[in-house]
């Protein structure tokens, strides 16, 4: 009978509307767009902070873990409920607090979508930089909790770069500020570590956004390539003489060939890789870098080069670049998406050594990236009702992560750890590296109690799923992001 | 306690017969008043922590310190046993330009790094003052930003990795050497600011940055702050190519001069717009491009405020920023120097009396929601006061994280906030 306290001490404190906890409706939470399943006991959705104080210390005094969730569009897991916890949902606590022009920062509540910020702070000429390619759906609690990239991360930084302060609630149900309005706040940057901790360290209840004015002058430039080499080489030659454009995107053939059809973009049936590249700023400086960049295209024998200036003619630049996920998904029954990162100098070798792997493992692999900040996305086609298949494409994933990691890399570049990659965690930190982090969570307090077994590995996390290796394996569709 | 030779003997044994010795009455080591029982100069990373070992073991509270030029920030040290100097460790690991990252020692000055990576069209955005000595550890474990934040970001935007060593002895890395990463907690930015209270940071990668083709100054002499910071909202809203934005203040009860600078930074099309649309919009100023003779005495950064008899840094938001200067220049007339974009100013009085004038400055800061810190006061006033003010609201967590990381109180005690 101790579910069906929980389930009481719930209703009581959020109001049985919000408390779900027939089967039929946590399903629906099972799962987020990896393809990792956790049924929680019981999901709850609050309206506040005060709201989610309470759930978190009904949680806490049934010895159940409590898991975050926004919209549900991550890709490492983090939203993935632990087995027999409560999951507090974050969409109805979805207002705009606070817009302030004159000082450029916005008060918003976690389940704010990601674009709906950008979009009410138009009319002022101002935006929210970060923009994960799945910003018309995910939420800004999932940002900060992932510490979400996107294109434009290679200019602007990602979503830590951008947030001043976060309302929290820690495992004892305090509900307390960190950061602030100001520049400059007194005290251990403690929003900095919170960003990114994927739901272990606290739940965000508030958060202080920075805005940015909107750049006079965009300039989109596309250019083909016959091969991937080629194109990469116009990257570090970029990045070599100094020049950060605000994006700077690949794509391979497979990816071209898989777009066309639907987008048509127009890429040349044997062109091997189209790089997209947006500089930004005065129209002056806007200009003189796309004159930059076009020339370094022309140098390195790019067979075409297109420039757009207006709105229209970036978005039908950047459209093939968007709708990339969706059609690889029409290419294969899944494909897992893999998140790693490189110096920017070693990305010929490295993408050599990518399809070299997967060659060798009978995989198709299609790259769409963030070549200008190194962030490689090789996305894995397979099926996974082949027996074995799944097992095979996670030992060709692994082999992937350790060329990033040998080149100097990272293992995770925008997606984060989650369950798939703790185990990867021991390549790139010590065990001290790793027990220093782990101090964090004790000062926190969190040990136990916010999404325990993701990022580190541990002996007391969600039972089954800790047992196991999972894997970012994306639903097949258009409602996919990278 | 242990006697002072047993420690320097205990001490040569882990980093060499010279490189551990008395603090002399040079004043290099002395902390508020306070005189180490020894300066240790590790030369290496495993020296480091062998040292840390020791003070853990024996429970001597260490002072991690670089050029010593900001050892006036902080509270008064509960203990200072050990100068724990990092000038012996001070090499560029790794500098590849074309990936725009450079992995330094924390004991490298900033000017010396600078002038390293000049060579390759490049820098790190640091904006400090006394380049010449201050540290990079140094300049990390204060977080000493500057008026380029709004244009190149603050140490924490632009710090990707940082190797300290842990009051226990040992080594351990944060973040990593590629610009993209989120794997494991973000430490960097938990020790970017924490004064060398939770750790020894012994190196640090950054991402690095073109030096600007081309740059200038404007300066414009304004009547009051309010049409500095208005004007300095209208170029930023313009998105003007600017790379720094300054306003600095003297006078007295009669009369008080403003002088806005304003450096521009990039292409010559872009440099040049952005000067004239500047001297444009401040009509009757005194416009003054770069190179002209500017060493009015109208003009003063950081390092005129070394003498200050009460330092104070205020951050509050951009758009209180000329109603707080207006209230603290009322305040026995101090020098001003502001930052209009980011709400943060600096604000030095002379031969004041610092408890009182300190007592009235943290009423208006409170009245324009402003943050306040003392960055520097004689050791007599320090002794009565919190340098940080009231604690944070998230004092509690901030504890338990000292606690977690310095359970022996051996990293510079006291130094921090609620005298952490």
């Amino acid at each position: 009978m101790k579910r069906s306290s929980l389930i009481r001490d719930l209703q009581g404190a959020i109001g049985r509307r919000w408390v779900l906890h027939a089967p039929e409706d946590l399903l629906v939470y099972e799962y987020d767009a990896t393809i990792d399943r956790g049924l929680p006991e019981a999901v709850v959705l609050p309206d506040d902070a005060e709201g989610v104080a309470s759930a978190v210390c009904i949680a806490s005094n049934h010895g159940v873990p409590v898991t975050a969730r926004g919209a549900g569009t991550g890709l490492s897991g983090g939203a993935i409920p632990c087995e027999g916890g409560v999951v507090i949902v974050t969409t109805r606590m979805n207002r705009i607090l606070e817009l302030d022009p004159e000082n450029r920062i916005a008060v918003v509540e976690p389940g704010v979508i990601n674009l709906d910020i950008s979009r009410s702070t138009a009319p002022y000429g101002l935006y929210y930089a970060p923009d994960p390619s799945s910003q018309k759906a995910c939420s800004i609690g999932g940002n900060v909790a992932e510490n979400a990239g996107g294109p434009h991360c290679l200019r602007y930084g990602t979503t830590t770069n951008h947030v001043l302060g976060l309302e929290i609630v820690t495992a004892d149900g305090v509900v307390v500020w960190l950061g602030g309005k100001t520049a400059d706040t007194p005290g251990y940057d403690l929003t900095g570590v919170v960003v990114g901790s994927e739901g272990t360290l606290a739940i965000v209840t508030k958060v202080i956004v920075r805005l940015l004015h909107k750049p006079e002058a965009t300039v989109t430039l596309l250019a083909i390539f016959d091969t991937v080499t080629q194109a990469s080489r116009v990257v570090s030659s970029i990045i070599g003489k100094g020049m950060v454009p605000a994006a700077l995107e690949m794509m391979d053939k497979n990816t071209m060939d898989a777009v066309e059809p639907f987008v048509h973009a127009g890429y040349p049936p044997d062109a091997g890789a189209v790089l997209l590249i947006e500089v930004e700023g005065l129209k002056e400086d806007a200009q003189e870098q796309a004159d930059a960049v076009a020339s370094i295209c022309r140098e390195l024998e790019a067979r075409e080069i297109r420039i757009g200036l207006s709105q229209e003619d970036r978005d039908r630049l950047w459209a093939g670049r968007k709708g990339a996920l969706g059609a690889l998904g029409r290419l294969a029954p899944s494909y897992y998406i893999l998140d790693g990162v490189i110096p920017r100098t070693r990305l010929p070798t490295v993408l050599d050594g990518v399809y070299e792997a997967c060659d060798r493992f009978g995989f198709r692999v299609a790259n769409v990236f963030h070549a200008g900040d190194g962030n490689l996305h090789p996305n894995v086609m397979f099926d996974e009702r082949v027996q074995g298949a799944t097992k095979k494409v996670l030992d060709l994933g692994e082999e992937i992560m350790r060329l990033c990691v040998d080149a100097g890399g990272s293992i995770t570049g925008e997606h984060g750890v989650g369950y798939e990659k703790r185990n990867y965690m021991s390549w790139i930190f010590s065990p001290d590296d790793l027990e220093v982090m782990s101090r964090l969570k004790a000062a926190f307090g969190a040990s136990e109690i916010f999404n325990p077994g993701k990022v580190f590995p541990t002996s007391k996390g969600c039972g089954e799923v800790s047992s196991r290796m999972r894997a970012a394996i994306a639903r097949v569709g258009a409602d996919a992001f990278v | 306690m242990i006697a002072q030779a047993t420690i320097l003997d205990d001490l040569s044994a882990i980093v060499g017969g010279e490189h551990a010795y008395p603090a002399d009455e040079s004043q290099r080591f002395v902390v508020d008043g306070m005189t180490p029982r020894a300066v240790v100069e590790p030369g290496s990373y495993e020296e480091v922590a062998g040292v840390m070992r020791y003070a853990s073991e024996q429970g001597l509270a260490a002072i991690p310190l670089g050029g010593g030029t900001k050892r006036h920030i902080g509270n008064l040290p509960s203990r200072y046993d050990l100068a724990l100097s990092l000038s012996h460790i001070h090499q560029i690991i790794e500098h590849e330009p074309a990936d725009l990252t450079v992995t330094c020692q924390a004991g490298i000055s900033v000017a010396e790094l600078d002038r390293r990576l000049r060579v390759h069209g490049q820098r790190v955005p640091f904006d400090v003052s006394h380049g010449q000595q201050a540290s990079v550890g140094g300049v990390l474990a204060a977080n000493t930003n500057g008026p380029s934040r709004p244009a190149y970001g603050a140490l924490r935007d632009f710090t990707i990795g940082i190797r300290m060593v842990t009051g226990d002895g040992r080594i351990t890395r944060a973040g990593g050497k590629v610009v993209k990463n989120v794997a494991g907690f973000d430490l960097c930015k938990l020790y970017i600011g924490s004064l060398g209270t939770l750790g020894v940071i012994v190196e640090a990668t950054f991402k690095v940055m073109p030096v600007a083709r081309l740059e200038r100054s404007v300066l414009l002499s304004l009547d009051t702050p309010g049409g500095a910071c208005a004007l300095s909202a209208e170029l930023h809203r313009r998105g003007l190519a600017l790379s720094h934005v300054q306003l600095s203040g003297r006078g007295d009860a009669t009369g008080y001069s403003w002088l806005l600078e304003t450096r521009l930074a990039g292409s010559e099309g872009a440099v040049e717009r952005s000067e004239n649309e500047v001297v444009g919009l401040a009509p009757g100023s005194h416009a003054q491009p770069a190179g002209s003779d500017v060493s009015s005495t109208d003009r003063f950064s950081g390092e005129h405020f070394d003498d200050s008899s009460l330092l104070c840094r205020f951050s509050t938001l951009p758009s209180r920023l000329a109603a707080f200067i207006g209230a603290v220049q009322r305040l026995e007339s101090p020098d001003i120097l502001a930052e209009p974009a980011t709400g943060i100013l600096r604000v030095s009085w002379h031969e004041i009396d610092g408890a009182t004038v300190l007592e009235r400055a943290r009423q208006i800061a409170a009245s324009h929601s402003a943050t306040a810190v003392v960055e520097r006061c004689p050791p007599e006033l320090k002794q009565h006061i919190d340098v940080f003010g009231d604690p944070p609201p998230a004092f509690q967590l901030m504890r338990s994280v000292k606690q977690q990381f310095d359970p022996k109180g051996i990293l510079s005690p006291g130094r921090f906030v609620g005298r952490l």
